[in-house]
């Protein structure tokens, strides 16, 4: 592509009375060399955007830098065709809200940033979308035929799609299939209702675009969305199809009773799950297992195993409400029966709450607060249940004929069922980067290079990032939906289904369209490997955290590009800088912080660089920009797509440029990350580790180089983490190498 | 083990909840009550363990705990309960089933509290009453007393209810009925001991008795209340108004062996008597307070039991009869007062003889219970 630059310097906004705009158009026709260069009163404007269009239409301008507000806002007005190049510089919140007006460094900054716009401006080559060489596959696999799997098939199904629904057991159903009754699901109703998978299972049987294979297990799946080549065996057979993407919902086992000892499980047949209870309630009358005696009294025990940090850490949500139905399966068979329910906390969100004070109501429930002490059978069969911890000031004690434990969900990813042998530990010099846990439940058989199931995120949920994108797993194209996803009730898990498959459709559509999902949705570039250089060093197929990088038997990177999110964490990881995306590259970023100008040492105007995450800590500093906070007037901000696509040549760059310091500003990570790539500020953190090297070897202090962790919303912070970072380097003194 | 089992009482949970404690199972045990009681000791509070207790039917040990007692029924708990539980309505209703079960004998404390009684329990004094002055006259023969001597006082309805009789009358039924009671406290008194035991005591019966009774007249446990401040005065006027008449009326009862009447103090007195200034203030002040007492449930939309109605129109009733009563004798309007009369006795006669069985018996119950609250180092753990 043939360019001709085009500068347009905003002046409205407060712009033209806060900087001296001749000097900046100056930037633009002087160093930058743009052919065209104007100031206007209003780009945003009809008559901004026509002068716009008018220029490239008569000059043949057609790649367009816009100096003036954030590229967060009017992102409508600013869209031009495809075939032109934008970059935007952020002359109003990144600098006249945030410095002073009519100001000499405030001019510099203004300055600095035009300057390194324009140099990204010349860098950038215009995106391709990506086409693949095989046809793309519009279907959307659906695994598992519970609740959540047939929703979210009857829903794509509805939408248009080709569906393909495999369910391990002989019937559809799931769960929902063992159950005796379920409890309300709607608003402000407070009976037990018939089971509703039947009438799921009818609809399923009528929609002809959903394929349905029972008695079904995945062998394998390869490729990526648009492109995985399903392998199932089926009726012993190996049936092969194409998918464009994937619905997760295989959902959840009960927890295993035999840890549940101390509850008395095992101790009696008496003392049963509730999963045991359903069946039970299915046959008739409810009669206890060791001698067929119909039940009188029955002590339901909740969080049974859950939330008791050594067994099952988390609340599965529903069982408070199951073991509330199950004392009415009690109570409705024989009213002089007597249920007792104790609890941690009964928990019944929302209008629930209503279903706990029937069930409250009911004149045979007891509930008490209490820790249980001890279940021992009786010589007679029964069980006495003492609880301590109560509220009564005392230990309850009582004698019931059977005991039913509401032990929680395990989502079924987090069960391991292909055991093998521990790999030999490979004896490694340096530390590396921590791997995901990948646990072999046998559920998608990926042929991923980083493992055949999903990462979990914690105790084996599947989910990527549940603070702000629900359904997207660490699989880009695999959405997870119910209880697989976390703990959640029939009608959650039914709500599920539907966005996870609307996840799907959206994936499949990007992709077709060659565009990156969420979190860069519509992104057309994808990371381009310079193969010739490689090292194989495998760097870029551990650290990426989706997994979209398989490898040959010669280790060589294999790119499976609709699988990429185009977090650019493989550009930062690679040592030979051969990763780049045609308007993100090791060159074109590095080259812009180059344009800065760096003041010498006598001039008392330091310079730090501020590489910042574009999901979180520019919308930050946008925002303390339109709060009007300033801070220092000597850091200058580079966006990136994300702290993990930092390289460290960036670093050593800048430090030997004369850059006095360096910020690394990004998601939080640990427990509660926010990370929209995963894991991109950590391992930016980990590589950090290592950049003491470079620092001793241009013999610098370690001080000049810090990462911070933000999160949206602390904004107010930022001035501080800014003039905080200046002072430590007022003290550390003046890069050595300025002027070089 | 096999003793400490517990079999939840559905029978007693069905009287709490016909009882006036209908709302108790709504109680989802936060504790919100316990918190906002001023009343409730820091140690193993109340009322939110009594609304376990009595969801589970746990009568024998509610029954004998003091700490439904410490409640002086203030409804701040009710107030701020985020279930609509109640705790201050089930309370009082457990109570009432503790008056009625230590109430000797039994069947009367059953009648107390139905409705369906009620004409019953009204005609039981009017009988009574009716019989006394039908054997008055062949009691006079028989006693030889001179009918001609009571004509001479001016108090004129003396005649048909001669001061001897009527003092004789209820003397006699007032010792049944404190009987009644002192057995009543007494079952109270060692069942919560037998609960308790094993604990030494912490004060002195007498010191724990002067610290109670300090407590009761100071009436500094309603002081405490937030939601109805105005409870403070209603009781205190009806509480000491009561405690002024009940003081002359034994005075006048005693008067024949007492040795003040010589100096003036003579029955009947007139109307600057410091004795019937007494009675008279005493008087209103239990009006005022019954009216009080009612206005204040009406205007909470908090309605209450018969069992409290009972008590407080019975109270209500025998005020108004006896002002009225007051009235027509100094109008000299003879039929009318001697109606009026005949029925401020019936109603003196339920206040005084149902007392054991009626809302009235708090009075000794509550009592009872702070002196052992005392004794036993409850009261200590109070904030
Ligand atoms: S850009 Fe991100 S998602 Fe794509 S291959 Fe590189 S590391 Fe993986
Ligand atoms: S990180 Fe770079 S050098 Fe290493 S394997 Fe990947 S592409 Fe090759
Ligand atoms: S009575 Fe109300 S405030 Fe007290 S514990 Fe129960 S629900 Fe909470
Ligand atoms: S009614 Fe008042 S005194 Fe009684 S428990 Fe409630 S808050 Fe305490």
């Amino acid at each position: 592509m043939n360019k001709k630059l085009a500068v347009y310097i905003c002046t409205g906004c407060g712009i033209g009375e806060a900087l001296d705009i001749e000097k900046l158009l100056k930037v633009g026709t002087g160093e930058g060399k743009a052919p065209v260069c104007k100031a206007h009163t209003c780009l945003c404007s009809q008559a901004g955007i026509d002068t716009i269009n008018n220029d490239c239409q008569v000059e043949g301008t057609n790649t367009i830098i816009i100096a003036g507000c954030s590229s967060r806002v009017n992102q409508d007005a600013f869209t031009f065709d495809t075939s032109k190049i934008i970059e935007r510089v952020n002359l109003r919140e990144q600098v006249i809200w945030s410095q002073p007006a009519n100001n000499e460094d405030t001019q510099m900054m203004a300055e600095d940033y035009l300057r390194m716009g324009i140099v990204k401006a010349q860098k950038t080559e215009l995106p391709e979308p990506f086409k693949p060489n095989e046809d793309i596959s519009k279907t959307i696999l659906v695994i598992g035929g519970g609740m959540a799997g047939m929703t979210a098939s009857i829903e794509a199904a509805y939408a248009g799609y080709e569906v393909v629904l495999v369910e391990k057991e002989g019937v559809l159903g799931g769960f929902s299939a063992r159950l005796y009754k379920q409890f309300p699901n709607q608003p402000f109703s407070l009976e037990l209702q018939e089971v509703s998978h039947q009438e799921k299972i009818k609809e399923i049987e009528s929609i002809e675009r959903i394929k349905v294979y029972t008695s079904a297990k995945i062998e394998k799946i390869a490729g990526g969305p648009g492109l995985f080549d399903v392998t199932l065996k089926h009726k012993g057979e190996n049936v092969q199809f194409r998918v464009g993407a994937i619905v997760l919902a295989a959902g959840f086992e009960p927890y295993d009773p035999a840890k549940l000892s101390h509850l008395g499980y095992g101790k009696s047949a008496n003392v049963i799950t509730s999963s045991l209870m359903e069946e039970l309630a299915k046959n008739g009358k409810i009669k206890r297992p060791s001698d067929g005696k119909e039940v009188k009294a029955v002590a339901f025990i909740q969080c049974a195993g859950s939330r008791d940090k050594d067994l099952l850490p988390y609340c599965s949500t529903f069982c408070c409400m199951t073991s509330l139905k199950q004392a009415m399966y009690v109570r409705e068979q024989n009213q002089e029966a007597i249920a007792y329910i104790f609890y941690k906390d009964m928990r019944t969100m929302g209008l629930y709450e209503d279903f706990y004070i029937r069930a409250q109501e009911d004149e045979g429930i007891f509930f008490t607060k209490g820790e249980i002490a001890s279940i021992e059978p009786t010589q007679a069969d029964n069980l006495t249940v003492t609880a301590n911890k109560t509220l009564f000031g005392r230990d309850i004690i009582v004698e019931v004929d059977m005991v039913v434990l509401a032990t929680g969900i395990v989502p079924t990813t987090a069960i391991k069922r292909i055991i093998e042998e521990a790999p030999i530990e490979e004896k490694k010099e340096e530390p590396t980067v921590p791997q995901d846990a990948i646990i072999k439940s046998d559920i998608l058989n990926l042929d991923y290079r980083q493992g055949p199931e999903l990462p979990g995120l914690r105790y084996g949920f599947p989910d990527s990032h549940f603070i702000c994108f629900p359904y997207e797993t660490r699989r880009t194209g695999i959405y997870a939906a119910g209880c697989v996803r976390h703990p959640m009730d029939m009608a959650a898990a039914m709500d599920d289904a539907a966005g996870a498959a609307l996840k799907a459709i959206q994936c499949i559509e990007l992709t077709a369209k060659g565009q990156a999902v969420h979190p860069r949705v519509g992104d057309m570039t994808y990371p381009d490997l310079f193969m010739q250089r490689c090292t194989q060093c495998k760097r870029c197929t551990d650290e990426c955290p989706f997994g979209a990088l398989n490898e040959d038997e010669k280790f060589n990177p294999l790119p499976n590009i609709t699988r990429c999110r185009r977090c650019g964490t493989c550009m930062g990881a690679c040592p030979e800088r051969i990763i780049s995306f045609k308007n993100y590259s090791i060159d074109i970023v590095g080259s812009s912080f180059k344009a800065i100008e760096v003041p010498e040492e006598d001039e008392k105007k330091p310079r730090i660089l501020a590489f910042m995450c574009e999901n979180d800590a520019i919308p930050a500093l946008d925002m303390a920009g339109v709060k009007r906070l300033s801070y220092t007037p000597y850091v200058r901000v580079v966006p990136v797509r994300c702290l993990g696509s930092i390289n460290l040549v960036w670093i050593a760059d800048a430090l030997s440029k004369g850059i006095d310091g360096i910020l690394l500003i990004g998601c939080k990570y640990g427990d509660d990350y926010q990370c929209h790539f995963v894991k991109g500020s950590e391992l930016a953190n980990y590589r950090l580790s290592k950049v003491k090297e470079t620092l001793d070897r241009l013999r610098l202090e370690s001080e000049r180089v810090k990462i911070v962790q933000l999160s949206i919303n602390e904004y107010d912070l930022l001035p501080g983490i800014f003039n905080e970072f200046m002072e430590t380097m007022e003290k550390v003194g003046p890069n050595p190498f300025k002027g070089f | 083990m096999k003793d400490k089992i517990i079999k939840p009482d559905l029978g007693f949970i069905k009287e709490i909840i016909a009882g006036g404690g209908e709302s108790l199972k709504k109680c989802y045990q936060c504790a919100t009550c316990s918190v906002r009681c001023s009343l409730s000791p820091d140690n193993e509070p109340f009322p939110r363990k009594e609304m376990i207790k009595a969801q589970w039917g746990m009568k024998k040990e509610l029954l004998a705990s003091p700490d439904i007692w410490l409640c002086h029924q203030c409804g701040d708990c009710t107030t701020y309960c985020p279930r609509g539980a109640k705790p201050g309505e089930v309370l009082s209703a457990i109570r009432r089933l503790a008056i009625s079960h230590y109430g000797f004998p039994g069947f009367l404390s059953r009648w107390i509290g139905k409705p369906k009684f009620l004409p019953f329990l009204l005609f039981i004094p009017a009988l009574f009453l009716g019989l006394a002055i039908l054997v008055k006259k062949p009691l006079f023969d028989k006693l030889g007393i001179e009918s001609s001597v009571s004509q001479k006082i001016i108090f004129a309805s003396t005649t048909i209810f001669p001061h001897w009789l009527l003092n004789s009358f209820f003397a006699f039924f007032s010792c049944l009925a404190f009987l009644s009671i002192i057995i009543g406290t007494i079952r109270f008194w060692s069942a919560m001991k037998a609960q308790d035991k094993g604990t030494s005591p912490a004060k002195s019966l007498v010191k724990s008795l002067i610290l109670a009774l300090k407590r009761i007249i100071t009436h500094e446990d309603f002081s405490q209340c937030t939601t109805n401040k105005w409870r403070f005065l209603a009781h205190s006027l009806v509480f000491f108004g009561f405690i002024g008449l009940s003081f002359v009326s034994i005075w006048v009862i005693t008067s024949s062996f007492n040795p003040l009447f010589q100096k003036g103090l003579v029955y009947p007195f007139n109307l600057l008597n410091p004795l019937k200034i007494m009675a008279n203030l005493g008087g209103v002040a239990i009006v005022v307070g019954c009216l009080l007492m009612i206005w204040n449930r009406l205007k909470q939309k908090n309605i209450g039991t018969y069992f409290d109605w009972f008590f407080i129109l019975v109270l209500l009733a025998v005020g108004l009869s006896g002002f009225a009563t007051e009235i027509f004798h100094y109008a000299r309007v003879d039929t009318l007062k001697v109606i009026v009369y005949f029925i401020h006795l019936v109603f003196v006669f339920i206040l005084l003889m149902y007392l054991p069985y009626s809302k009235f018996a708090h009075l000794f119950y509550r009592a009872i219970a702070l002196i052992y609250a005392e004794y036993s180092g409850r009261s200590n753990e109070t904030k």
